[in-house]
Formats: C-alpha cells, structure tokens, sequence
C-alpha cells in the first residue's frame, strides 16, 4: 500500500514539475522545476529497489542541473519573465506533439504486449551496486568504454577552448594594450 | 614615560622592510613554491596559535555594564556646574564667555540682575545633540564653575534629560555632605598655578 | 518485526533524530561563538543565562520574531522555498548516516539508523550535495547583485568540489568493498590499528578539505564571503528564513563530522575501554570542534585559489591515490 501511495505521489509531483519546466516563461522557474522533477524520479529507483541508480540519479543531476543554472546566470536576467518569440506556432506544436507520442508508442508497445522480461535479473546475494557492475563491466564493457573516451574528448575539448587566452590576464593589462585591441 | 616617542613626527625612521621575494614564473619555480608551502607547516603554525591562546585562558573582555574601565580625570564628558563651598551659591556669575567660546553653538544662558544688583544666572541650557565635547568651555570659565564630568552614558527616555541646569548642577544635600570634589580634570587651574600668575598689565 | 511495528519505529526515530539535531545545530552556534571567542581572547555570550547559556534560546526567538521580508523584485515562491531545502536536505542526508551501534531499550534491538540502503555513502553525499540548491536559488530569487555572486560561487564550488570528495572517498570504498556505512564501519572493528584513515591518510585529508567547501566553512566560505559580497546568498533574508539556512550549515557540519568519523576514523567500534556510542560522539566532537578552530586560525581563499586548488591540486592527488590503492590491491 505504502508503494503504491509513494509512487503515486513521485508520479504526481513529477508531471507537475516537469509541465511546469516546459510551460513557465521565467527560466528560474523551469530550472528549479527541472532540478525538482529529476530528484523526484529517483523516487522511482528506490521504490524499485534500485538504490544505487536513484542515487547516481540524485548526484548526476544535480551536477548537471547545476551547470545549467550556471548558463541561466549568464544568459538571462532569471528573476524577469523571458520574451519568447514563435515563429510558426502550429508547426511547433505537430512536430513535438508528434514526437511525444512517437516516444510513448515506443515505450508502451513492449508493456501492451507484455514482451518484457529483464535480461539481466537480480541474482539473491548480490547486491545493487555490484550487480550493475557486473552488467556494465560484461555485456555492456565496449559502449562503457567508448562513452568513457567520448567524454575525455569532450573535455579536452573543453580545456583547449576555454585555455587559449589563459595566460593573459584581464586585470593586469596595460590601458594601452586595450587600446590596440581596440583599434584592431 | 616620556613624551618624546609621541612627539617624534618621523615614524618613518622605525619600519623595517620584510624582505619579499619575487614571484615565481617558471612552472617548475611556481610548483617549488607550491610544495615549500604545503609542507612547512604554517597551517598548523596559525592552529597551534590559537589553540595556546584558549588554553592559556587569558580573557581581555571587560564585561561593561557590571565592569568599566577607569577613565581618566581628563576625560570630557557630561558637564557638571559647581557650586562655592562655603556658602553653597552657584559660582556661575553669569559672565557669558562659554556662550561666546562654544564653538558648537550649544549653550544657551539667560541672566537677569537680582535684589542685590547681582548678575544671577536663571537659564543655562548646553544641547548635548550638538556638543562636541570640546572642552573650552571648562577652559574659559573665570571662576570654574562649568567643568566636564566623568559620566559618559548619555542614554535615556528623553533628550532634554542632562541638558537642564538643574541636572547639571551639583545638589545643595550633596553639596553640604561634603561629596563636591574640586575637579582635577579639563579647565582647572594647573598645579603650579601660583608660580605661573601674573599682574595683570595694566600699562594700557 | 511486523510492518505497523516498522513503521512506528521509523517516525519514532525521524522524531529524535529532527529534534535532536535542531538543537545541536542551535548549540552548535553557541559552542562556535564561544570556541571562537576563547581563541580570540574574549569571553563571547555571558549575560544570557549561565555562563550565556540561553543566548541560544533568545537568538531563537528573535529570529522567530523578526519580520519576514520578502524583497519586491524577487522571485517569490523561489525565495521562499530556497531556505527550506536548506534546511531538509541536512536532515535528509542525516537518514541513511548510522549514528550509534545497536542497542537495547525495552527488550527491543534499535538500529539507530533511519533508513538502512546499501549505498549510504553515496546517498549522504549526493543529498547534501543537492542541499547546494539552496544558497544557489536563494541568491539568484533575491534579485540582488550580491546575491546572484553568492549564488555564482555555489555554482562553481559545488561543480568543483563534488569531483573531490567523490574521488577521495572511492579509495576507502575499494579498499571496503561496499558503500554501506554499516559495511565501512565494521572493516573497521579490529581497533585503532584498523581504521582506514592509517591506510588512507591522503584520501582522509581531501575529504576534509572538500567538507569544507561542501559545508562552506571558513577557508572555503565564498558564498557569504562578509568582506567581499556582504553576506552572500543570503543578504536578502531575515528571521526565520535566515534561521533556516543556518540550522542546515550546521546541521550539515555534524553530518560531515560523522561521515568522516564513520568512514576513516572507526565508527562506532569500541576504542580500547571507551564504549563505541561514547567513541563516536567523541570523534564527532574533536571533528566539529576542528571546524570552529580552522574558522579562528585560517583565513579565506580568493575565488581562483579556491578553483586552483581544486583542479590543479586535489583532484590530480585523488586521481593518483585512487590509482595507487588499486594497484596496491591488486597485488
């Protein structure tokens, strides 16, 4: 019963945050709501007694979230509502609407049919971080690592674009050097 | 203690330059600098410092409403108007020249001549709000009778409190108990006042 | 142990847990004003009660008092709420920390443990991590420029320092073989010679240095850096709300405070005649107490010698240890 309360709750809470992410105009609001609606999901791992991915879940996005509210920062004053300009309302409209349902097709057809059974069920003794383990690190060993490699590129990327100008420092520049710059 | 260290303008003449070296520019220099700091310890320099202060337990706080610290007699605060020992009159004469002198323009003295012919003093305001303490008053006076007492707390309901004359001036009971202490403080004569005296010029 | 009776227990525990954290988060303000001021040759609060005892009380009731001000230009409902998670996330985290070992009271074994999951660790720290949300909505709702540099810092040393303590703790962890607390602090019953921290003596120094930046104390504490952006995230807050971001710094603290005790320094394991319950809450009290003295000793970093430390010292020393306990253990 205490499940079936719970999850109701989690789904509840979770739609609201995640209409409210789509649908406000102030990006604090969405922001929030999406931070919101990420730690609510991980309710669903622990009510299926997957702890160790609602967790990873908590973490990751908050991590990930918190990068965002970093760009929010920049690009946005975040305490005003932003002016949204829509070019083709209805093309908007079919072409998500379409692809919402694409995905819920996609994701229910298994469920109707009920063709779904667990490739990798849990084994008694063995518990969850270490049977995620065992999965990531047999089956799935290649995507793993290739995911791995994809985000060292990512961040050297990331160094090499931010490190260019490293050296020079904004605040120590003689007024002059700006003015060439300027003239330039 | 002599006066002189305070009289030295040239302060200059006592600092001493900590040698500072120059900032690393190598990579190799800079992570040097990193791993001297790291591992000298000076962190625990500065925990060892304040951990023998709480242990020492050597407490500086004055608790001020129950302790206070002595002031000294020269301290300016709220003023106070005497009265003559002997017979207990004001000693105020009503001559005007703190009126005149304050430089904060916050006496106000009204006087009138009484049954005698004597000049008597019936008004003597000082705004508190706007006094600076600077103290000439109690330096002019002919006959010391406004000098600046030791009381500093000015708190209370109302801000014609300390101003009026009456709470100025020393209470008659008070007085004849012998507790009016000729102030050794701000406007009083100097101790060698007698050798210093001097006729009056009157060669004009 | 039948369901009802599950249940009981656990608000039971919820219940001792909120209170009893509340206060200590209150002492603890107290006991950091005091520490601080014996440090700084003072005597700090003397008038309210013995020895300034109920100082905690009147703070309390001045905060509870105050008028709660809602700034005109802020996001309202944001502003409103940031505190509180604040505040829920540090007694959320405290959930899955096991606080004492078992015991018994009325012929019943109480696990002093609310919820018991098998990734404690990651759980405690991925919960106060999100409890950064809180000085980073705060600041950014308040419609203030120094709010939103308050909330700018939150950003980038949450996004820093969660890299730090998660590597830090990944060697303890291999060296376990488990991310349950119970798990971590019984590899450690052997007595003194077992704890992890004589095996992970880097691993134990960057995690305290990364509790710091989580919990933002003194050498890390950007956020409401009085010197530099008046008081942070929280320049706009008054009263209770203000109230509430403190109860959770402190109440983090303790958390720290027990998760490194728990993970490097033996838990609850009896230590020598000292009974476990009484070990741990002494190694609890040296932790917090490490926290205030820091606070008297050390001054603040600048923003870029925060970043600096973080990427170009801490990390590359977590990486390396983490590689040399691996090889370590596989040999």
């Amino acid at each position: 019963m205490f499940e079936a309360i719970a999850f109701y709750l989690f789904s509840a809470i979770t739609i609201a945050m995640f209409a409210i992410t789509v649908l406000s105009k102030n990006a604090l609001y969405s922001m929030s709501a999406l931070a919101a609606g990420m730690v609510m999901i991980s309710g669903f791992f622990f009510l299926l007694d997957a702890d160790f991915l609602g967790v990873v879940q908590i973490i990751v996005y908050t991590g990930a979230v918190m990068a965002l509210y970093a760009f929010g920062m920049m690009f946005f004053d975040t305490t005003r509502d932003v002016k949204e300009e829509i070019r083709a309302p209805k093309l908007v409209f079919l072409l998500s609407g379409l692809s919402a349902l694409l995905l819920v097709i996609a994701l229910v057809a298994p469920i109707v049919s009920d063709h779904i059974t667990a490739l990798y069920p849990m084994t008694e003794g063995v518990e969850n971080p270490q049977a995620v383990g065992i999965v990531l690190f047999t089956k799935y060993l290649v995507p793993f690592e290739v995911a791995a490699v994809m985000l060292l590129v990512a961040m050297i990327a990331g160094i090499v674009l931010a490190g260019k100008k490293m050296d020079e420092s904004l605040t120590l520049k003689v007024e002059e050097e700006f003015q060439e710059k300027g003239a330039k | 203690m002599s006066l002189e260290q305070f009289k030295d303008r040239n302060v200059s003449q006592n600092y001493t330059y900590i040698p500072v070296d120059k900032p690393p520019v190598k990579p190799l220099d800079k992570f040097k600098q990193v791993l001297k700091r790291t591992f000298k310890g000076e962190l625990f320099v500065g925990l060892w410092v304040v951990f023998r202060e709480m242990v020492k337990f050597d407490i500086h706080t004055v608790q001020y409403p129950k302790e206070k610290l002595p002031i000294s007699p020269r301290y300016r605060a709220v003023h106070k108007l005497y009265r003559l020992l002997e017979s207990g009159y004001e000693r105020c004469i009503g001559c005007g020249l703190c009126e005149k002198i304050c430089i904060a323009n916050c006496i106000r003295m009204d006087t009138r001549y009484d049954e005698n012919q004597r000049k008597e003093v019936t008004e003597y305001t000082i705004n508190l709000g706007r006094c600076i303490f600077c103290g000439y008053c109690a330096e002019v006076c002919p006959e010391l009778a406004i000098v600046h007492g030791p009381r500093y707390e000015n708190a209370s309901e109302q801000r014609a409190h300390f101003v009026l004359k009456d709470d100025m001036l020393t209470p008659l009971d008070f007085l004849k108990e012998g507790k009016q202490q000729e102030y050794p403080g701000f406007g009083d004569v100097s101790p060698n006042a007698d050798e210093r005296i001097k006729k009056t010029p009157l060669a004009y | 142990m039948t369901l009802t009776e599950f249940v009981i227990a656990t608000i039971i525990k919820i219940l001792v847990v909120l209170g009893l954290f509340s206060a200590l988060a209150g002492f603890g303000t107290y006991l950091e004003r005091k520490v601080l001021a014996f440090m700084q040759r003072r005597l700090g609060p003397m008038h309210v009660g013995p020895y300034g005892l109920l100082q905690v009380l009147a703070d309390g009731i001045k905060l509870f008092t105050k008028e709660d001000i809602v700034p005109q230009n802020s996001v309202k409902p944001i502003f409103m709420i940031a505190p509180v998670i604040g505040a829920a996330t540090a007694f959320i985290a405290l959930a899955a920390v096991p606080l004492f070992p078992e015991f018994e009271i009325f012929g019943i074994t109480i696990h002093p443990i609310i919820a018991d999951i098998n990734v404690g660790v990651l759980f405690v720290l991925g919960v106060m991590a999100s409890g950064l949300f809180a000085p980073l909505l705060a600041g950014m709702a308040s419609a203030n420029k120094w709010g939103l540099l308050g909330a700018a810092r939150t950003a980038i040393q949450l996004l820093s320092y969660e890299v730090v303590t998660g590597l830090s703790i990944l060697a303890p962890l291999m060296l376990v073989g488990s991310l349950s607390l119970i798990d971590i602090n019984n590899y450690q019953s052997g007595g003194f010679t077992d704890w992890i921290v004589w095996t992970q003596p880097v691993a134990f120094v960057l995690f305290l240095i990364a509790g710091f930046a989580e919990t933002n104390r003194t050498p890390f504490d950007l956020l409401e850096h009085e010197a530099e952006i008046v008081s942070g995230y929280a320049t706009e807050y008054s009263g209770m709300r203000w109230g509430m971001f403190f109860i959770g710094e402190y109440a983090n603290m303790i958390t720290i405070a027990f998760l490194a005790s728990l993970i490097f320094l033996g838990g609850f394991n009896d230590w020598g005649f000292i009974p476990g319950g009484l070990a741990i809450v002494l190694k609890v009290s040296f932790l917090f107490f490490f926290f205030l003295w820091t606070r008297a000793a050390w001054p603040h970093v600048r923003p870029d010698q925060l970043m600096w430390l973080c990427w170009k010292v801490l990390m590359p020393v977590a990486v390396i240890n983490v590689v040399v306990t691996g090889i370590v253990l596989m040999m």
